[in-house]
């Protein structure tokens, strides 16, 4: 994924479809770093933690009745 | 009276309370100072003097009756213009926002003025509390008074800024990836970014969800936990806060390290990335010197840096980028370009990335929590190097991610940044140090027995105030 971001028409599409136009017309070097940024991929991650593993924030339902 | 610039929150909170010192007085002399100094550094974007002396002469007659509130009672502070106050724009430091107007007080600011303190105004910061220090903004960026030519560090610039400049002596920051112990440690002063949950973001603009956290900056460490108190506690509208009592930072804060255990995360700056030789000298020594102090000091292992930095700045960008989507796509030329640097990247993000950090996440989260079993705090680096130039944007985005503080808001764990000192030519240093969550006393307490044997807090004394650029002497010097 992060050498799509290397493909100038893969940017323009990828613009294009998150609705940076605009931004991709006045500011072309900008996207063209910040797709970089934002499709580099992740470090390796630590033994153990994998895609099935729970994310950090959990979804609770009961906070939500507790809130008021 | 003299000196009342860099009087400290402890030192005036007691004058005040023993009416030896009148909030009037204080608050009077550092607008006076204010008038005087700070078109060279640019701390302050709004100046709320009227209010300022009519919350000091409030504060003056309610002590006077007796009815003192507590140490912040009377003791002025300013406001990272990122905390909505009822009836002023809550600016972000953005054109954006000029027009905003806030219909409350957040409940930081609540509870500030519930304790009696004095705002002096709203200070600047990086454009929505990232980015950088920006010149193509309706108002300039705040200025380092150790040296206008350098980068002050921010987000919460304008804080660091008038803390160091005796302009104010508390000052309100928030910290997403270290803007509230970035310019503490660029200013040479004490910033805290306590555990996530310990202060309330209500009213708050916010940059990110899950990583920003309101902190308190001072230039002493004992005026941080002061400040800190007047925060902390329960917010019944904001769910991320903790249902827990604040503990009392105050209560062991001067009790000494011996028997304290610490671990220093060497390789984040020995190993993991190049650091500046001042900074790794000035940490060493103070590992050093902790030791002397009577703790138990050995070295640890997380996790490399690059692994903590992908964390932070992948969820740090999706999350902004849910805030700002809209205006990126619409007007993305109406924010400062270091700014829409840092937000354009979070387009690109996939939601597979961002669930897989909050993975990551939370095994760095449980390998922090098991490094500290048998731990009290950590030490680290704050920065790895030393500011660049302010007028620098290629070597402000190059370093943006040459720093240890994300690490402790991947973790939502307290973490301050203490000054170490200074280079040759005049330049502050800084170190960490982190707790475990909600162990903020134990923090202070290293932090305070350092800074008290080090001698490298800013002080009264003159010896480490910065000199400053003035057009005239105020009551205040």
């Amino acid at each position: 994924m992060s050498d799509a971001s290397k493909n100038p028409e893969t940017v323009r599409l990828l613009a294009e479809r998150h609705g940076l136009s605009k931004a991709l017309k006045l500011f072309p070097d900008g996207v063209k770093a910040a797709a970089e940024r934002g499709l580099k991929p992740l470090g390796e991650l630590p033994k153990g933690t994998t895609s099935i593993n729970s994310p950090a924030p959990i979804f609770n339902p009961a906070r939500f009745v507790s809130e008021k | 009276m003299t000196g009342l610039a860099y009087l400290t929150v402890a030192e005036g909170a007691e004058l005040l309370r023993t009416r030896k010192l009148s909030p009037v007085e204080w608050t009077r002399a550092l607008l006076e100072r204010i008038t005087s100094i700070d078109s060279n550094y640019n701390a302050f974007l709004v100046v709320t003097a009227d209010k300022a002396l009519a919350q000091a002469k409030a504060a003056e007659v309610e002590i006077a009756k007796g009815q003192w509130r507590g140490p912040m009672h009377g003791v002025p502070y300013a406001a990272k213009d990122i905390f909505d106050i009822e009836g002023m724009a809550t600016t972000c430091h953005s054109k954006i926002r000029k027009d905003h107007r806030a219909t409350s007080d957040a409940f930081v600011v609540k509870k500030l003025h519930e304790a009696g303190a004095v705002l002096l105004g709203k200070v600047a910061l990086h454009e929505f509390a990232t980015g950088g220090p920006a010149f193509d903004l309706p108002w300039p960026p705040a200025r380092n008074p150790w040296n206008r030519d350098i980068h002050p560090g921010g987000s919460s610039s304008g804080s660091g800024a008038a803390l160091a400049a005796g302009m104010a002596p508390a000052a309100l920051g928030t910290d997403t990836g270290g803007s509230v112990r970035n310019p503490a440690t660029c200013c040479g002063i004490v910033g805290m970014k306590p555990t996530y949950g310990a202060v309330s973001l209500a009213g708050v603009f916010p940059l990110t969800y899950s990583l920003d956290h309101v902190g308190p900056m001072t230039r002493t460490v004992e005026d941080n936990a002061i400040f800190f108190h007047a925060l902390a506690g329960h917010d019944p509208e904001d769910p991320t806060t903790a249902k827990r009592e604040t503990p009392d930072c105050l209560k062991d804060l001067k009790s000494g390290l011996k028997g304290v255990r610490i671990g220093v995360i060497e390789h984040f700056y020995k190993e993991d990335a190049e650091a500046d030789p001042d900074q790794v000298r000035a940490i060493e020594q103070a590992v050093v010197l902790l030791q002397q102090l009577g703790a138990s000091v050995k070295t640890i292992r997380l996790s490399p840096l690059a692994l903590w930095t992908d964390c932070n700045r992948t969820i740090h960008q999706a999350e902004s980028y849910a805030i700002h989507e809209r205006d990126v796509q619409e007007r993305p030329e109406d924010f400062a370009a270091l700014t829409r640097n840092r937000l354009l990247p979070g387009a690109f993000v996939s939601a597979a990335k961002y669930i897989r950090a909050q993975q990551l996440r939370g095994a760095l989260c449980r390998e922090f929590a098991e490094a500290m079993r048998d731990l009290d705090a950590v030490v680290t680096l704050s920065s790895l190097l030393l500011p660049c130039r302010i007028d620098d944007p290629a070597a402000i985005a190059r370093t943006y991610d040459q720093q240890c503080r994300l690490v402790f808001n991947v973790t939502g764990t307290p973490a301050i940044s203490v000054p170490t000192g200074f280079t040759d030519s005049g330049v502050p240093l800084a170190m960490q140090i982190a707790g475990r969550a909600f162990d903020e006393p134990m923090v202070y307490r290293v932090a305070q027995a350092y800074c008290e044997a080090a001698g490298t807090c800013i002080g009264a004394d003159g010896k480490t105030q910065p000199r400053l650029v003035a057009t005239t002497r105020t009551a205040a010097e």
